[in-house]
């Protein structure tokens, strides 16, 4: 067979190779040197591991609040290691917690505790010390608090609460004649009342009313879903080996009026994440379904940006939520100090999270949620309600934010959104495949 | 598991070996009838030395996970460690009645009949055009091959942004030019081929290769003596180069097939296996069942059914080369 150059007569010689290892060599032994000098130098300061799914704006301000954490306590230094949000995150953390090698500290989302704690891949927390570092239960607002429970111990210990809300461009609200006389927009009480005002403000836009990103993102449908159903006053049960208990008929409502948004006046049809997103930051829409951790790209966009919860269209308050928890992944040997570090680490971080609130978030530890810093945030404040409110995953091994159950939520629901499939047919397809997960063996 | 999981990298192992075994064989043949026999067991000993560092991997990363692997799948054992007790067939019932493992197997070869053919099609007319004689060769078999060295990363992102129903390319220029815009990666009909043009303009770089390699071994004098008997272009082509790429072509479309086969990466990063399961491949249902599903042993029996659809696969593979040698 011919052989194939790509670069005619290009060869490394012999004297290039052996300058180019010596090179290398030197690089390493370098670096071994620096790495022996740094570690005797600083013998005393412990190393925490922590790891976190945090990227972006939030990256950026966890960083920032870690480096404040490091620079108080001249005893250890916390080397965060981000991983990328959702399955990569998850398999990873529970992977090094059942290998043994997990870090010392992590964030985990809240309601994808009840998938690690019962298989003891993680750790529960220990009230007293905590308290020792002045955090207790009373920090807390009761829903978050009972949140971070199972089975009678508690196993993380929130942040935050980052619930679904609704960012709204002012300008566009008010040339709509939607502002009320506190200069917010004016509350929907139903759903076609929503669907008018979202018709008035594309009048002013000339494009949508309102941007939902939703097509390829079982998160992105199942957070809007929930909060819609809930709204209903109903509720959901996951036990393993037994049916869903659910109100279908909350549910198909809420579908079909999901369904009816996307008539590429009120909604674009056809928009994922990044263009929903896109669209509302550039003036294309009156009104964003988001997350709370969009503030910072909304208000760096340079648009007069205000925010609220989802109006409440069916009579019962409710937000879909979850919280960035601090969990303590099982270790093989606790190291006594290091855990004593962690604590503190983490009472650090809890009293100082006004700059978390920045990032969009709700703190969990209320003396910051009433401090009046917090109190002149706009418009944080205007969505702080909804830590009242808040509605969390049903709990099981399976649910959660990033877990496949919401993929397996898109799988079934998006043909709805995009009209192919009657809302019933997609809720008892979500159903059935539910209730197959609840029918196999639990493995936590 | 962890092999099934990476197609990239085995799917370059798996290409390199038909070859590497054959110069080996002809290697210990050679060696045999030239060395007279007294010196017999030391050569073995200098030959097991120099097997050892291969065999004590092919032990450790090979035999082993593959033994340990085909026992975890008759336990219940969860990545909590949970449950590790054995189940014996258990798994391997659950996994033949459950839907969705043949709903995703069904996807895997859905794409391997729709990915293999324009892979071996398109790499041949590649491999011809290049061959009739273009200037500058070294430009077009570097920019044909090109896109087999980029990372699977890189190349599902790139074709994410060019598929955007909104802002990407691909739509943009259907609407310029009249037609209507198109649901990429999110029309369940139209989901796996658009991975499918994705992984051709990724792949077919190895098969134009191949061809290429197999075209210009082929004696000039074929060519010579057909055109002094009158044959045209297209004669030659059907007649001379088609006939003698044969073995070529069955090595490629069985090599292909088998890589098709082990798609996971550009489907778990351009579609995550949606619209509604329609691209979900059997590869990412074994690591979903396995790792954010944490039934390991569930997961491992999926994936020994899986290897013996592959193991099928290279049976054939081997009736059909040995009966092309012979």
């Amino acid at each position: 067979m011919k052989q194939f150059e790509f670069f005619e007569g290009r060869q490394l010689s012999r004297r290039q190779l052996l300058s180019g290892t010596a090179a290398v060599g030197s690089v390493f032994a370098a670096a071994a040197l620096a790495g022996c000098g740094g570690n005797a130098s600083a013998a005393a300061v412990r190393d925490i591991q922590f790891w976190h799914l945090l990227s972006g704006g939030d990256g950026i301000k966890m960083q920032a609040m870690i480096s404040k954490a490091n620079d108080a306590n001249p005893g250890f230094k916390v080397h965060p290691t981000v991983l990328a949000w959702g399955p990569p995150y998850y398999t990873k953390l529970a992977m090094a917690s059942a290998g043994g090698r997990p870090p010392q500290l992590a964030i985990m989302h809240a309601s994808r505790v009840p998938g690690y704690a019962p298989g003891g891949l993680i750790d529960p927390w220990d009230l007293d010390l905590l308290s020792e570092f002045g955090v207790t239960a009373q920090n807390f607002a009761p829903r978050i608090w009972d949140k971070s429970q199972n089975n009678g111990k508690v196993f993380s210990i929130a942040l935050d609460s980052h619930p679904f809300v609704m960012f709204y461009n002012r300008d566009v609200a008010g040339k709509a004649g939607l502002l009320g006389s506190n200069g917010q927009l004016q509350e929907a009480k139903s759903p076609q009342e929503f669907l008018s005002m979202a018709r008035e403000m594309q009048k002013v836009t000339q494009a949508h009313g309102l941007s939902f990103g939703y097509l390829g993102s079982g998160s992105q449908m199942w957070r809007l879903f929930y909060t819609l159903y809930r709204q209903h006053g109903a509720d959901m049960e996951l036990t393993p080996g037994k049916p869903m208990v659910a109100d279908n008929e909350a549910a198909v409502e809420s579908l079909e009026f999901m369904a009816s948004l996307f008539d590429d006046t009120i909604a674009a049809q056809s928009g994922d994440i990044s263009t929903g997103i896109a669209e509302f930051a550039r003036g294309g829409s009156g009104m964003l379904f988001s997350g709370v951790w969009e503030l910072p790209t909304m208000k760096k966009a340079g648009i007069p940006v205000d925010a609220a919860t989802i109006p409440t269209l069916y009579g019962t308050p409710a937000a879909y939520a979850d919280s960035h928890s601090f969990v303590l992944p099982r270790q093989l040997n606790v190291d006594d100090a290091k855990r004593r570090d962690v604590y503190k680490f983490v009472s650090d971080i809890l009293k100082g999270s006004l700059s978390w609130a920045e990032a969009g978030h709700i703190p969990a530890y209320q003396p910051v949620v009433q401090s009046q810093a917090y109190r002149d945030l706009t418009p944080q404040i205007h969505y702080a309600n909804a830590a009242d409110i808040i509605a969390y995953d049903p709990e099981a091994w399976f649910s959660g934010s990033g877990s496949d159950w919401q993929t397996y939520f898109a799988e079934t629901v998006q043909n709805v959104l995009l009209g192919r499939d009657k809302a019933a047919d997609g809720w008892d397809a979500f159903v059935r495949r539910t209730n197959t997960l609840l029918s196999r063996p639990n493995p936590v | 598991m962890s092999s099934l999981a990476t197609s990239h990298d085995s799917e370059g192992q798996a290409r390199t070996l038909p070859g590497l075994s054959r110069q080996k064989q002809s290697n210990r043949t050679g060696s045999r009838s030239a060395r007279p026999r007294p010196q017999g067991s030391r050569d073995n000993l200098n030959g097991w030395a120099f097997a050892a560092p291969f065999l004590a991997f092919f032990l450790v990363f090979l035999v082993w996970p593959l033994l340990y692997g085909l026992y975890m799948s008759m336990t219940g054992k969860s990545l909590t460690g949970a449950n590790d007790s054995v189940i014996g067939f258990a798994n391997y019932a659950e996994a033949l009645a459950d839907a969705d493992m043949w709903h995703s197997l069904g996807n895997t070869l859905y794409f391997t009949v729709i990915s293999t053919i324009p892979l071996v099609v398109v790499a041949l007319i590649m491999a011809a055009l290049v061959n009739v004689g273009l200037p500058a060769q070294w430009l077009w078999r570097l920019s044909y091959f090109a896109p087999y060295l980029l990372a699977s990363t890189v190349v599902s992102l790139f074709f994410t942004w060019m598929y955007n129903p909104q802002l990407g390319l691909i739509n943009d220029t259907l609407v310029k030019i009249g037609l209507p815009k198109v649901a990429w990666l999110n029309d369940p009909g139209v989901a796996m081929w658009a991975i499918v043009i994705a992984t051709l303009w990724w792949t077919v770089g190895f098969n134009f290769l191949l061809y290429l390699a197999a075209m210009q071994n082929i004696p000039a004098q074929h060519y010579e003596a057909a055109s002094l008997d009158g044959a045209g272009a297209w004669r030659q082509f059907f007649s001379i180069t088609l006939p003698q790429l044969a073995p070529t072509t069955v090595m490629i479309v069985l090599l292909q097939i088998l890589a098709s086969l082990k798609i996971f990466d550009q489907v778990y990063q351009m579609t995550a296996g949606g619209p509604g399961g329609a691209t979900r491949p059997v590869v990412q249902y074994i690591f979903e069942t396995g790792f954010t599903g944490y039934r390991l042993g569930y997961s491992a029996a999926i994936s020994y059914i899986f290897f013996g659809l592959i193991v099928a696969v290279s049976v054939i593979q081997f009736f059909i080369t040995r009966r092309r040698s012979a």
